[in-house]
């Protein structure tokens, strides 16, 4: 029974959201083609040793060696998927959606449904899944956007990232995103306001992307970078064919967890 | 084994912070009745609706409907409860049909198309209506939809915030009609608040009125009259001076030579024992109205 119901309220959720979700994941899409037409377009002229040479020396000293990927073919495309925008946008993503019961309580839509036999965790559950269907749709649609860029701008001979490589960046992209989530969800389970969830967890995603970035070349804030998702997203690494980390991923899937469970323990005792 | 009664309220209390939303507030609503539960706005009569329906949760006390408790098994309480909220929320993008599928795939007994089209008529509920955006609509159209998502499931407990809000005076017949319905077949509550006391005093079988999140009065509409100060207007034939003893629960309000305005509390029997020595010309006596004894209550917020 509470399948039905979770069914229905996924798809009502879905719908009522798709322009928002539509935009953002065409956006994201239309970010890795125009991105690999930039970096063919760079490869085709052999400009990327200018742009190594370009390259702050900040963002050289604190990543060492690897920041130079950066000015492949190969880095730039990848580039994609770790881009800041694209980063931030994800998680801003899975943001959205999973702050709808915060937005639902301040509608009041949750009286008509929670006044029905609808469980309280059905309604956590339903953004839960939302998210992670969201976010994966948009990792195959990035995914798909690189494929499609490179078969329309990129020479066969220009060194694509490998599908394992793009598909690590990706599980880690989501990974950061679901994290989000988590937050944004643990949020809107005791708000009583959506803007105050979706604006505390939005920032929330900045701040921390901007302690990840700045703990490159700052040692404060890489004595702090431990508490930003984005740190456990390690891209250079990755790209550079490093052997991989799971503990990454099982950090970021632990904190979910943890804020998913927070969520779920907050909505089933609050007023609504 | 006497039955449950279809809503039994005991000692419930919720603070909002330091605000009381309803304290220590007992009162059972027996199966089949129709109850209207009156009070002013901030009285407490959300807070007691939302507290059944386990949307809010209680500091202490228990609510139970058809003897489950509406906090520890707040699920099987709902599967019995069709409820309309005093507010209808509506999905910005859903037409009234697409509104009604939805709640319909919420709810946990299966909605029948022949008694959905039946509300649907009853209502004045077109095909044109059925297929417009339900905010793009009118609040009375609103309303009617709100009503009739309520009544689709056919719980045995219908809770209703002001259902009569904003309704046309046919479409209030039709409410009238459809509550003398259920009450016919005798297997519905229905507990409902309301502002509009004409109505509450057609359709329902007892009243409780709230005040300050604490019961003030229960009762069949009967025993609220014999509960209620009656004014009754003595006119004489010539002048009556003098003093004379005031039965118990009878209060000489205003006097002059050819006029005397009792105030009678409880039965005029002893009224007219003491007016039968005296040349009486004339007596008046005031109609009960609910909404006199309300406004009394009111007044003394």
């Amino acid at each position: 029974m509470s399948g039905r119901m979770l069914v229905a309220l996924t798809w009502r959720s879905a719908v009522q959201a798709r322009y928002v979700l539509l935009g953002s994941l065409c956006l994201l899409g239309g970010f890795q083609l125009i991105i690999v037409g930039q970096a063919s377009a760079i490869e085709e002229t052999r400009s990327f040793s200018r742009i190594a040479e370009l390259m702050p020396g900040f963002l050289q000293r604190g990543l060492g060696n690897q920041a130079l990927l950066l000015a492949t073919f190969k880095g730039m495309v990848a580039f994609g998927y770790f881009h800041p925008i694209v980063a931030v946008l994800v998680s801003v993503v899975a943001i959205y959606v999973a702050t709808e019961p915060a937005h639902e309580v301040e509608g009041r839509l949750v009286d008509l449904t929670l006044a029905r036999a609808v469980p309280r965790h059905v309604v956590v559950t339903r953004s839960l899944l939302l998210a992670s269907g969201v976010l994966t749709a948009a990792a195959l649609l990035m995914a798909a956007g690189t494929w499609m860029g490179l078969r329309l701008f990129a020479s066969p001979e220009f060194e694509a990232p490998p599908a394992r490589t793009a598909g690590l960046l990706l599980v880690h992209l989501v990974s950061v995103a679901l994290c989000f989530g988590g937050l944004g969800l643990a949020l809107a389970a005791g708000a009583r306001r959506w803007s105050t969830a979706f604006i505390s967890a939005g920032l929330a995603a900045v701040v921390l992307y901007l302690v990840d970035f700045l703990a490159i070349g700052w040692p404060f804030m890489r004595a702090i970078s431990w508490i930003s998702p984005y740190h456990y997203y390690p891209a250079l690494p990755i790209l550079a064919g490093e052997p991989l980390a799971w503990q990454n991923v099982g950090v970021l899937l632990a904190a979910s967890a943890a804020l998913y469970a927070i969520a779920y323990w907050r909505f089933s005792r609050r007023d609504l | 084994m006497m039955a449950d009664p279809a809503i039994l309220v005991d000692g419930l209390t919720k603070y909002y912070g330091a605000v009381v939303g309803v304290e220590d507030l007992s009162f059972t609503v027996e199966r089949g009745e129709v109850y209207g539960f009156l009070g002013a706005n901030g009285a407490g009569k959300t807070t007691t609706i939302r507290l059944l329906v386990d949307l809010i949760r209680p500091v202490r006390g228990r609510a139970s409907i058809l003897g489950i408790d509406c906090q520890r098994d707040s699920l099987r309480a709902r599967r019995l409860i069709g409820y309309l909220p005093g507010e209808l929320p509506v999905y910005a993008d859903l037409t009234a049909a697409g509104y009604l599928r939805h709640l319909a795939r919420l709810d946990d007994r299966p909605v029948s198309p022949a008694y959905l089209a039946e509300l649907l008529r009853r209502f004045d509920v077109s095909e044109v209506d059925l297929r417009r955006r339900l905010r793009d609509q009118s609040h009375g159209m609103k309303q009617k939809i709100g009503i009739i998502q309520a009544l689709m499931g056919r719980a045995p407990v219908l809770i209703l915030d002001e259902p009569t809000a904003g309704l046309d005076p046919l479409m209030v017949r039709a409410f009238r009609d459809t509550l003398g319905a259920l009450r016919k077949a005798g297997d519905t509550t229905v507990f409902l608040s309301s502002h509009v006391l004409a109505e509450v005093e057609a359709t329902c079988d007892r009243v409780g009125l709230i005040r300050d999140g604490r019961m003030v009065a229960t009762g069949t509409i009967g025993d609220l009259r014999r509960s209620a100060t009656r004014r009754v207007i003595v006119d004489f034939r010539e002048p009556v001076n003098g003093s004379c003893p005031m039965p118990a629960g009878v209060t000489l309000s205003t006097r002059s030579a050819r006029q005397w305005a009792l105030d009678v509390q409880g039965p005029l029997g002893p009224v007219i024992e003491l007016l039968s020595s005296l040349p009486v010309e004339d007596i008046q006596v005031a109609a009960f109205k609910l909404e006199d004894y309300v406004a009394r209550y009111y007044a003394e917020d």
